[in-house]
């Protein structure tokens, strides 16, 4: 009986049963479509990685390692000296040239570590002085090939002894020994990072404690593949957002839980006034939810993964993606919608039951966090997770202001003016403190989400075209092999044409045991400012990029050791993009002399008069080389930026959307107290184009309270995201400026999502409960 | 403003559809206010009284006949207006008192009972609204929310919002049916003095025989859609 009384009252309210439907399948498509982006951002980075290295955490690094070091190591590591490795091996990585192509050699133990998966021997030839080499060298070499594997371009992988063939090495002579560290929670955070992609790349990795004797350098692997290192920090990036989207779509699908509960409400109280039990109606309220929550799932799921394919398509153009609808994304899906309608409902049901129990737990527990949130901030060593948790802190403590501050601008909005009837609307908005605190506070966080990161991104992309404007001083550049560049030095032809010719050279080299980029250039006072350093760079300075800074842990005036010379550090310069840290010396430098050979010229910059012309002959001259405007530069910088942040931009406008719908459906919900006032009016005279403005105001309300809680927050997100997440993500620090685009988009998008819903009313004839009216 | 006016209800009828069923709430019924008098109108519930002052209100579309408002030589048809114009029309000639639900909860209580001067753009009532609150024993609550008043309180507030403007017709429907026996007396009180003092016509109903039996004229309307006029 109950469940025909219910089914029929879902048949008298289609459109309600059906946003709840649409809102909460809008919920988990979002939750989909961000993991999905995320995992295949996730797998294609680890492609940037041979897989057979991917285990390693740390390398251990020494002058001229020695398989003897080695054999030293393992008896150490054998006797149990060495508690914390779970294994180690030999491994040569070194970068030569053969066949004219520039290879990246790796040679690793076969015997103790055969490659795995990777290798596809369908050739049926296995030969044990055959290689494995990714795609691109596949048909480039005379060495028999015993596979194809998932690399980087211009990979080679294949035994230590074939290694030390290739590079003509002694065959005593190593790269490094990788490690691989034993880790207590490995089994949670492999969970953990299937269900959010990309999270593990933020947490800090403990630097183990070796006792080891001295001239051991401990390499951070982050370090050795810097590409994949910056690629896991925007992946960690898009995670957090992922995880905010999650949240907002927790929000809406308890809101529709908690609606659906407000609907259902006054056929219950009648129910069990007739004699029926609160534990049989708590039932079918989680029954028919639980059902509405499952079908909303399976749409979610299916929006989901096409949105993800729409956004990948975007995010790298011309590219085939596939998407893997894992176990994980389904139980997600699934998960998060029964799993927040039914707690969420149930927890509802318990309060509309009995009222509401005032507890100061909440309070409590949010002023803890917000405590270790501040740690975080203070403390580097809690690395991005930290960052990220004081912003998930900051949100909790934001969305729970929402529900206080709306009880406290009704007790102050009589001092609202202006007509009547704007009053009306913009207090309806304050009224409902219990029923549209959850629908604002996701609507706060997404706004607010939305002006923190675009504080970020004008931060950053102004700090960036700075760099850009000093940096691109010259007026043609050309890069290409060094033969055809050293050549073209030498060209009278160019030399005519250009009023200053600069040639870069550069090398990777060890300091303290970190690769890092050594450029050698005629550093005088025009080149020094490009760094933005002031004068000529002395033959015993050096000029250190602010990851370079960061990662040797040095500050300007300091003394650094580079190959066995003692080098004052000069000062920093900003090098947004850059994979690598770098260093800089004058030509003339002491370093510059003792390497002379060990240099490469990688590319040559031209100022000229007439850049066209000039680029125009440069590239008749040389065909091989890749000849380009610095202006072209400036704007193909800038486009890649742009590209790289509109995946953001498109997981902030999906949050919006989700929150704007929630608010929508909560005041849905207010239709039934706010329908006598409307009748009121009506009788009163008040037509329904008045009306309409009266909601109007209302959305207007409902948005200037959202915007109260995001301008904060969404400052507070900007900062941090400025002055913690980056420097802890990528080494560099961004000047936080509060641009008036970051702060006024966000707050329009989210007055308008407001706006609508309060303006919105289809399907407004419905009945709002069962039966009387 | 309402020296000369005058209501006329002419043979109206009015019926529901519930799903197939048809429910006659008012048949061929006819009757005549004149200015300063009152009606009230009695009857059990369901019997269509609300319907009735509804109608009057121009809420509720009418199958048949017609109800006209006279004021100073022009006259009103209901029949005849579109609803955007009976609704200007209320809003300016007409005040309202139900039984409950009767404040915007948004509003103070001094600007519900402005509203309507509001609404008409008639700035100079705006003080006769804080006099008429005195007038009420309401002075000290003018700049509360309505939640925070008692129900006796609530409908005085209701009658001076309806009785602002001085509207020709003022309809009370059971605006005593939530109050205690003294409040039920003072609102009742309040009601018939403004409609004597300032030439309105009141229509109210009531289930209080005592209440119904202050008015000039009454109207017992019973379950079976007839309706009897018993003059004083
Ligand atoms: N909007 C409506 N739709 C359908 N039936 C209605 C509506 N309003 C009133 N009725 C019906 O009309 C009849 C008269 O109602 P009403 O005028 O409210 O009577 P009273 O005020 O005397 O109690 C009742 O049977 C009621 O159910
Ligand atoms: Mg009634």
């Amino acid at each position: 009986m109950i469940s025909l009384a219910l089914l029929r009252f879902l048949r008298r309210t289609p459109w309600s049963t059906s946003m709840a439907l649409v809102g909460m399948a809008l919920g988990v498509a979002s939750i989909v479509s961000v993991h999905l982006v995320s995992a295949s951002i996730s797998s294609r980075l680890d492609g940037l990685v041979p897989s057979s290295l991917a285990d390693f955490s740390y390398y251990l690094h020494r002058e001229n390692l020695h398989t003897n070091d080695y054999f030293e190591l393992r008896r150490m590591w054998r006797s149990g000296a060495l508690p914390t490795l779970e294994r180690l091996s030999p491994v040569v990585d070194e970068t030569a040239q053969v066949a004219d192509l520039s290879v990246r050699v790796l040679g690793i133990d076969l015997l103790s570590q055969t490659p795995s998966g990777e290798i596809q021997t369908s050739t049926g030839q296995f030969a044990f002085n055959g290689v494995w080499v990714d795609e691109t060298l596949k048909g480039a070499l005379s060495l028999p090939i015993n596979g194809i594997i998932e690399a980087p371009e211009g990979t080679l992988l294949s035994d230590i002894s074939v290694a030390h063939d290739l590079l003509n090495w002694p065959d005593h002579q190593l790269s490094y020994i990788g490690l691989v560290i034993g880790h207590a929670f490995a089994q949670s955070l492999e969970v953990a990072e299937n269900l959010l992609p990309g999270f593990g790349a933020g947490l800090p990795v403990a630097k183990p404690n070796l006792a080891i004797g001295p001239g051991w350098q401990l390499v951070n692997t982050a370090e050795q593949y810097p590409a994949r290192a910056f690629g896991k920090s925007i992946l960690f990036n898009i995670a957090a957002l992922g995880m905010l989207a999650l949240l907002v779509a927790w929000l809406l699908i308890y809101q529709v839980a908690v609606s659906w509960l407000r609907r259902l409400w006054p056929v219950f109280d009648r129910l069990h006034g007739l004699g029926v039990e609160w534990q049989s109606l708590r039932n079918y309220f989680l029954g028919s939810i639980g059902v509405i929550a499952s079908i909303a799932a399976g749409l979610g799921l299916i929006v989901g993964w096409w949105l993800a394919t729409k956004l990948l398509q975007m995010s790298v153009p011309g590219q085939v993606v596939a998407l893997d609808l894992s176990a994980w994304v389904v139980a997600k899906a699934f998960g998060s919608a029964l799993a927040v309608c039914l707690v969420g409902g149930a927890w509802a049901f318990k309060r509309s039951q009995q009222g509401k129990p005032q507890s100061l737990a909440p309070l409590l527990t949010t002023l803890v966090l917000l405590f270790c949130g501040l740690i975080c901030v203070l403390e580097a060593k809690t690395g991005l997770a930290g960052g990220f948790f004081t912003i998930a802190v900051l949100s909790l403590a934001a969305g729970q202001t929402i529900g206080p501050l709306l009880i406290l601008l009704k007790r102050w909005s009589s001092n609202i003016g202006g007509s009547y009837l704007m009053r009306v609307g913009v207090r309806e908005a304050l009224w409902h403190p219990a029923e549209l605190s959850v629908a604002l506070a996701g609507l706060s966080l997404s706004i607010a989400t939305a002006i923190g990161v675009g504080l970020m991104v004008d931060s950053f992309r102004l700090d960036f075209s700075q760099m850009l404007d000093h940096r691109l001083k010259y007026d043609v550049i050309a890069e290409g092999a060094p033969a055809s560049l050293e050549a073209l030095i030498k060209a009278p032809r160019s030399v005519h044409q250009a009023n200053r010719i600069q040639h870069y050279r550069t090398a990777d080299i060890r300091v303290n045991g970190v690769l890092v980029e050594l450029n050698v250039t005629q550093m005088d006072a025009f080149e020094s400012s490009r760094y933005a350093h002031d004068k000529r760079l002395g033959n015993r300075e050096v000029l250190l990029s602010e990851q370079a800074a960061r990662s040797l842990d040095v500050l300007p005036q300091a003394t650094l050791r580079i190959r066995g010379e003692t080098m004052t550090v000069a000062g920093t310069f900003s090098a947004f993009g850059d994979l690598k840290p770098r260093l800089i010396v004058d030509d003339q430098s002491v370093i510059a002399a003792a390497m002379g050979a060990d240099f490469k010229t990688t590319s040559v910059a031209f100022k000229s008069a007439a850049p066209q012309a000039l680029a125009g002959s440069l590239k008749r001259s040389s065909s091989m080389l890749e000849i380009r405007l610095q202006s072209d530069i400036r704007r193909i910088a800038l486009e890649v930026f742009d590209q790289t942040f509109a995946i953001t931009t498109v997981l902030i406008t999906i949050a919006l959307l989700v929150a704007a719908i929630s608010v929508y459906i909560a005041v849905t919900t207010l239709r039934l107290n706010r329908q006598a006032g409307r009748q009121l009016l009506n009788t009163l005279g008040v037509h329904r184009v008045e009306q309409h403005l009266m909601n109007l105001s209302m959305g207007i309300g409902l948005g200037a309270v959202a915007m109260i809680v995001a301008l904060p927050l969404g400052m507070m997100f900007g900062w941090i995201l400025c002055n913690v997440i980056n420097p802890r993500a990528f080494g560099w620090t961004i000047e936080l400026q509060m641009s008036a685009g970051a702060l006024l988009w966000p707050c329009a998008w989210g007055m308008l999502a407001a706006i609508l819903a309060g303006m919105l009313q289809v399907g407004g004839k419905e009945e709002g409960a069962f039966g009387g009216h | 403003m309402t020296q000369d006016s005058a209501l006329t209800v002419n043979k109206i009828s009015k019926h529901y559809q519930d799903g197939s069923r048809q429910i006659e709430v008012i048949r061929d019924l006819s009757f005549n206010v004149a200015a300063g008098k009152s009606l009230s109108v009695t009857g059990p519930s369901g019997s269509g009284k609300s319907t009735l002052l509804n109608a009057l209100a121009g809420l509720v579309e009418l199958d048949d006949g017609d109800i006209t408002l006279e004021i100073e030589d022009t006259i009103f048809s209901y029949r005849a207006a579109k609803e955007r114009a009976r609704t200007a029309f209320r809003r300016q000639h007409i005040g309202y008192v139900y039984q409950f639900f009767n404040l915007v909860p948004t509003l103070t209580v001094l600007e519900n009972v402005r509203l309507p001067a509001r609404l008409n753009r008639r700035p100079d009532l705006e003080a006769f609204a804080s006099t008429l609150l005195g007038d009420f024993g309401l002075s000290d609550r003018m700049h509360d929310f309505p939640e925070k008043l008692s129900g006796g309180e609530q409908q005085r507030v209701a009658v001076a919002r309806a009785v602002l403007l001085r509207p020709p017709l003022l309809l009370a429907d059971e605006p005593t049916g939530n109050l205690d026996a003294e409040n039920s007396a003072q609102i009742a009180d309040i009601l018939f003095s403004s409609c004597r003092d300032q030439n309105i016509m009141l229509v109210l109903a009531t289930h209080s025989n005592d209440i119904a039996a202050m008015a000039d004229t009454r109207l017992h309307l019973d379950a079976r859609s007839s309706a009897r006029l018993t003059p004083e």
